[in-house]
């Protein structure tokens, strides 16, 4: 019996202790949560914005900016809205985040609600729907969205390249019809006309039957708004079932898989303008670290996800400095006080709505790799 | 010509289809074994084919190679898993679950291997030839045709002239009887699996090339192989080889009717008419009760 009482005695002290030890080292710990799809078709992208928030937090460690080593919790969103809610709810209520990345317009919107209600601050850097700018104060965006893509192009697209007359094929998401209402104003405005929309279902695979009636139209170009996997099948199949008008397309087009594809050549797609030959060196020090690492060179969703979790250090470093806690709210507060963040890009501001605005750049593809056609900056 | 344009487009998806459901038809018509797995198949025969091709060894050792990677398979996961289960007499459900696990265990295993993303098998076959105005026909597309007529005439032969065929139809009417006639049901079975396997390799190939490839893709297939399954006749092979012809054809022909976003829906709304209205399927036997 005594031997008994002893082994319960040592298994509580070491409970303890154990205990005690991790909670000591949460109190130092800064944890923050990221919903990215991991699995399923839209895990192209995965990859692609862990890229950018792993070596942000390797910087942010190097450097000691934080009382404590930083990590983030990922959780698979698989891009879409349901397994993004059940992650969303278990980084809040669970691992107890105050901050998280998120990304996909439909996954941004569906976690918005519980980000107010818990009062943690989400952050965008993959979605461009233009209802992101709408969800909260506790909602924010380090991405141009594509109301300002599809603005930026259509004028460009009118008159430089004299493109009149569009085919549009857009998921039948709210992303989807979000650039259907944009790219009817923006195109009209510009003197240009949509003379076809065709939408697809998120699951659909096979194209050829709508490059069928895309070659029916005979439009001067076809403007794809799909994303993921389907986006690049999408692009391959009209180019192999002989549509050889010129295609264009948004940000969310350009990933490593799809560059890679011969059938890509000479689209023509819209994206965030990033200066990586500034000279600031927080600029500086993110394209040489991230080539060194990934061998490639950085794109704008690897910036937008290095921004979002640098950010996190900039605030909560400076929310320690006045011995403040790191919650949502706090985060929140600090960010509206500071105003303006030296990020990659330059220094930066948010918009009222929670908003980064960048330029906008049109870029053609040429052999494997974007060049840009013109730049147009919204502040000016 | 946009009606001929989507017949022959209809034609081609259909084909790829009717390869992919006619495998999943032949191994649940003779085994009752509910293979949700085959989509599994479908992704590990084509990134075997897409790794081996863009490794520079081939055509033919790289239909080698995925012919052999989707046998493998399929006998792997009758002997280690599908037999186990129904020596315990696990339930029809129990087969299913095991199944479906299966299946997101290969599409994650073929997610760490070979990647997340897109991937494609670039071959000048599926660019598309002008036949005539408006009408652009890719040499894949008779490929497709021609591979899913050469395929059926064999499994035809074999199922109606072999001795094995003949076991492989007995089996599936009454498994009781083949053990009376001195039959081992479990080689049926892995023969089963092994013929199965190897219907969905042309279509797995053929899909690389023309629509690419991503490893979350097995899902996508295994429900048109069951739709197919199902509107054609359980277990019935020739039906599910004409409902797979028959749902690429509607949901290609849709785009002249319906808009779009409705064409998958299609496929879904001739299973559904034909639960109701024709549960036993196309070539289907009725059930008496």
């Amino acid at each position: 019996m005594k031997k008994i009482k002893k082994l319960f005695a040592t298994l509580s002290v070491i409970s303890c202790v154990g205990i005690l030890s991790t909670g000591l080292a949460t109190a130092a710990d800064h944890t923050i949560g990221a919903l990215f799809p991991l699995s399923g078709p839209n895990a192209v992208y995965g990859d692609v914005f862990m890229s950018g928030s792993d070596l942000a937090v390797e910087h942010i460690n190097a450097d000691k900016m934080l009382s404590g080593p930083m990590s983030i919790a990922y959780e698979d969103s698989q891009g879409l809205p349901q397994p993004a809610v059940v992650g969303m709810t278990k980084l809040v209520n669970v691992t107890g985040v105050p901050y998280v990345l998120s990304a996909f317009t439909g996954v941004s919107k569906a976690i918005s609600t519980l980000a107010m209600r818990n009062e943690v601050v989400a952050v965008n850097g993959g979605g461009v729907g233009p209802d992101l700018a709408a969800l909260g104060k506790y909602f924010w965006n380090v991405i141009p969205l594509v109301n300002l893509e599809v603005r930026a192009a259509m004028p460009y697209l009118v008159k430089e390249r004299g493109i009149k007359r569009v085919v549009l094929i857009y998921i039948d998401d709210p992303f989807g019809n979000s650039i259907l209402d944009e790219l009817k104003s923006s195109l009209e405005g510009a003197g240009g006309k949509l003379v076809e929309t065709m939408s697809v279902p998120t699951t659909a695979q096979q194209f050829s039957g709508i490059a069928a009636k895309v070659r029916a139209e005979k439009p001067d170009a076809v403007y794809i708004a799909s994303y993921g996997a389907q986006q690049i099948q999408i692009v391959k199949q009209l180019r192999d079932n002989g549509v050889d008008q010129q295609l264009i397309t948004y940000s969310g087009f350009l990933v490593p898989d799809a560059l890679a594809l011969p059938e890509t050549e000479g689209l023509i797609a819209t994206g965030q303008g990033v200066n990586y030959k500034s000279d600031d060196p927080v600029t500086k020090r993110f394209v040489t670290d991230y080539t060194a690492k990934f061998n490639r060179a950085p794109t704008a969703y690897n910036v937008n996800y290095y921004n979002a979790t640098l950010l996190y250090g900039i605030l909560a470093h400076a929310l320690e400095a006045e011995g403040k806690d790191v919650t949502g709210a706090n985060l929140l507060t600090k960010r509206e006080e500071m105003g303006s963040f030296d990020l990659v890009g330059g220094k930066v501001s948010f918009q009222s709505n929670g908003t980064l605005l960048f330029p906008i750049q049109v870029k053609i593809v040429k052999d494997g790799k974007p060049e840009v056609l013109t730049t147009v900056d919204f502040n000016k | 010509m946009l009606a001929l344009q989507l017949t022959i487009t209809g034609l081609q998806t259909g084909a790829l289809y009717a390869l992919t459901a006619v495998g999943f038809s032949l191994i649940f018509g003779s085994t009752r074994i509910f293979h949700f797995a085959h989509g599994a198949t479908f992704i590990i025969a084509a990134y075997l084919f897409y790794f081996v091709n863009v490794s520079g060894y081939g055509l033919f050792l790289s239909v080698a190679a995925a012919t052999a990677g989707a046998i493998i398979f399929g006998l792997l996961l009758n002997r280690f898993v599908y037999v186990p289960i129904q020596r315990d007499e696990g339930s029809f459900f129990t087969v299913f679950v095991a199944s479906f696990g299966v299946g997101i265990v290969v599409q994650n295993v073929v997610g760490m291997i070979f990647g997340r993303g897109f991937v494609s098998v670039q071959t000048p076959l599926s660019f598309s030839v002008e036949l005539m105005d408006g009408l652009f026909v890719s040499p894949l597309a008779w490929i497709s045709m021609l591979c899913a007529a050469v395929f059926f005439g064999a499994l035809w032969y074999f199922l109606r002239f072999s001795t094995m065929g003949m076991a492989l139809r007995a089996l599936a009417d009454n498994p009781e009887l083949v053990r009376v006639f001195g039959l081992n049901p479990r080689f049926i079975s892995a023969c089963a699996f092994t013929i199965g396997s190897i219907l969905v390799v042309p279509a797995a190939i053929i899909s690389g090339a023309t629509s690419g490839l991503n490893p979350a893709m097995g899902h996508h297939v295994m429900l048109i192989s069951l739709a197919a399954t199902i509107v054609g006749g359980i277990g019935s092979v020739p039906g599910t080889l004409l409902a797979g012809l028959a749902l690429g054809l509607a949901e290609s022909l849709a785009l002249l009717y319906v808009d779009s976003q409705w064409t998958e829906a299609v496929t879904f709304a001739i299973l559904f008419l034909f639960i109701i209205v024709r549960p036993s399927g196309l070539l289907g036997r009725s059930a008496v009760h």
